[in-house]
């Protein structure tokens, strides 16, 4: 017994140094960077600095907030629908929804940018039928709109997960008792779907705020979001440690709200 | 009494495959009615065609004298127990029981007194607040009735509602529902694959085969008087022997003739003949009107199951008098324990216990789950 235990340890022992070297190791640098400064002394500056950062941090906020929203808006008809194929065409619906995801995220929002250009695909199609041309890249709303759909797979997956897992005899049943199509869903599979959504909600919205690739590109560099703040500082070494701080309080920002998140769902399961 | 449901000519196909062939059923007023088959025999189909969760492809189904085929489930005054209960796992008993009301939006006070009832008359008061997944199947059972009566329903389906639960639970719970539907005067319509439940709660008993209805009855009818071989099978054990009607009162089978009560026949018509196994005694070889050997012994706790070898065929024999395995015996049979049914598809195919054991017994009945 004992010797397989430690035969079993050693199978282990890989994956934990994998994990110290990619995940603990980079930590404790960040956590290092963000409590001293450019000499290497230790200091709070970084974080008394971090009231500059503020305005920036709410518009990253605010807009993950609305991406999430839409997301969760288009992906939980799209979830249930898929959920309710036949095994086909759950396979098909499956497909469309990865097959966005076999291609890079940097290259996918490079596309999503030629599209909707000013001289792009479609103002090119607005222009024709003399709707156009309407200035897209370098708004709010284009970002949000590529927030939404980079990370759409995201809100998808979970909740299509939860609703196929709902014993279609439970829909029957209130259908049974009296609810018509719309309050088998929200009387039904609304409720029984809530791990589901507060894991796409998760999943959308903590890529989403932390993201500086979709802002920059379909931001035009208009305006700038928590993830370009944090980007800029790493480019030149002398501001590593504010950027540090940065990511640190992010990170927990971050953590916290998911394990609400968690509370939450756990607390009527 | 009143009709409340009929079904004329429904007719249902999966895939090409007939699972309902001309289903023509009445059902009356406050009764209790069990469709009684085996798996895949088209009780589950029919029951959901009531609820409005199966369209038929052809006939109609008729509510209180309005056709209904069109009608969407929630519209219909018609309440389904499901099989495994379905209960909302999100929601605690009386939020499950409470469901129906709160949808049309009963005024709270009148909620509660209601749901009240509801777990006075299942015996499960002081559960409110229990979770439903914390439940035991008996429990469960009594929520899912709950939360369907509690809409006062003209019909109350119930799809093996007693399949999970273990038998000593099942036969309280026989008692309790026959109970409850004596009580609330609500018409039951009850699927089942078990025979003995059948028997002993229904007014009506409705036997189907292969999408069909075989015979319609009291439980008295459908024992004493089957219709044909499979519904003696399918109901307790029937010794099925192959026979001809020489002429009224008299049939030829096991190499004898006997006189019986049955008439009605053309002169030497090949019949089936249907003797139960505690119909039979047993006498001195001389005595006997048949003489057979012992083969297998079986104490079953009231009576001893004997399979008896009768020139080469083998009977189920149950008696409270204990005879040893290989004796010879004389066997009795009165004129009208023995019933004489016209020869159908089923003929041949059951009543012989030549390959008879307890074990296939108990394996043909452990298809709890089904369609």
């Amino acid at each position: 017994m004992r010797k397989k235990s430690f035969m079993s340890s050693l199978v282990a022992v890989p994956h934990m140094v994998w994990c110290a070297l990619f995940i603990v190791a980079p930590l404790l640098f960040v956590i290092y960077y963000s409590f001293t400064n450019t000499e290497g002394s230790f200091t709070l500056d970084n974080l008394t600095r971090l009231s500059d950062y503020g305005d920036t941090f709410l518009l990253s906020v605010e807009m993950s907030i609305i991406a999430t929203f839409f997301a969760f808006l288009v992906g939980y008809p799209f979830a249930y629908f898929m959920a309710r194929q036949s095994e086909t065409g759950r396979k098909i619906c499956m497909i469309l929804l990865m097959l966005p995801m076999w291609t890079n995220l940097l290259i996918r929002t490079y596309s999503m940018m030629a599209i909707l250009d000013d001289g792009g695909f479609l103002n090119s199609v607005l222009a024709w039928i003399g709707l156009g041309p309407v200035h897209i890249v370098g708004t709010k709303g284009a970002v949000i709109f590529g927030m939404a759909y980079d990370f759409f797979p995201y809100m998808v997956l979970p909740i299509y997960t939860a609703i196929s897992k709902i014993d279609n005899r439970l829909m029957e049943a209130a259908q049974d008792l009296g609810c018509n199509g719309r309050r088998v869903l929200t009387r039904v599979v609304l409720p029984l779907s809530k791990s589901g959504i507060i894991s796409g909600i998760t999943m959308v919205f903590v890529p989403s705020i932390s993201t500086f690739y979709i802002s920059q590109k379909l931001g035009g560099g208009t305006f700038e979001l928590i993830g370009d703040t944090i980007e800029r500082q790493f480019q030149v070494p002398s501001t590593y440690n504010i950027g540090a701080m940065i990511s640190l309080v992010m990170m927990i920002l971050i953590l916290i709200s998911v394990a609400v998140m968690n509370r939450f769902s756990e607390s009527e399961d | 009494m009143e009709k409340i449901i009929e079904l004329k000519n429904i007719t249902k196909e999966y895939d090409g495959e007939k699972v309902l062939d001309n289903i023509n059923l009445d059902i009356y007023d406050k009764e209790f009615v069990t469709i009684l088959g085996p798996s895949g025999c088209g009780k589950t189909t029919t029951l959901r065609i009531i609820g409005g969760f199966e369209m038929p492809d052809e006939g109609d189904c008729i509510f209180d004298g309005k056709r209904i085929n069109d009608v969407p489930a929630y519209r219909r005054h018609v309440n389904t127990v499901f099989q495994k209960y379905a209960l909302f796992p999100h929601l605690n008993v009386f939020e499950n029981i409470a469901f129906a009301l709160r949808l049309q939006k009963v005024p709270e006070r009148e909620i509660v007194t209601r749901v009240q009832e509801m777990l006075e008359l299942v015996a499960l008061k002081g559960f409110e607040h229990k979770k439903v997944t914390y439940l035991s199947g008996g429990q469960q059972q009594r929520v899912a009735i709950a939360r369907a009566l509690i809409n006062q329903p003209r019909v109350l389906l119930l799809d093996e509602p007693l399949g999970a639960l273990d038998l000593k639970l099942r036969k309280d719970m026989q008692k309790e529902l026959k109970n409850i539907q004596t009580r609330t005067g609500i018409t039951f319509i009850y699927v089942t694959h078990d025979q003995e439940e059948a028997l002993t709660m229904s007014d009506t008993v409705v036997v189907m085969s292969e999408g069909r209805i075989q015979q319609i009855g009291t439980p008295t009818d459908i024992y004493n008087e089957p219709v044909n071989a499979f519904v003696a099978d399918f109901i307790g054990e029937s010794n099925i022997l192959d026979g001809v009607m020489i002429k009224d009162r008299l049939a030829r089978f096991a190499g004898k003739d006997f006189v019986c009560v049955d008439g009605g026949f053309d002169p030497n018509e090949p019949v089936d003949v249907v003797v139960r196994p505690e119909d039979v005694d047993f006498v001195d070889v001389e005595k006997g009107m048949l003489t057979g050997t012992v083969t297998s012994v079986n104490f079953k706790g009231v009576h001893y199951e004997f399979i008896v070898d009768i020139n080469g065929f083998k009977w189920m024999i149950q008696s409270t008098d204990f005879v040893e395995e290989g004796r010879e015996i004389g066997l009795y049979i009165e004129p009208d324990a023995i019933h004489i049914m016209k020869k159908s598809e089923y003929s041949g195919l059951y009543g012989d216990y030549s390959s008879y054991s307890d074990e296939l017994d108990e394996l043909s009945n452990a298809d709890d789950v089904e369609e």
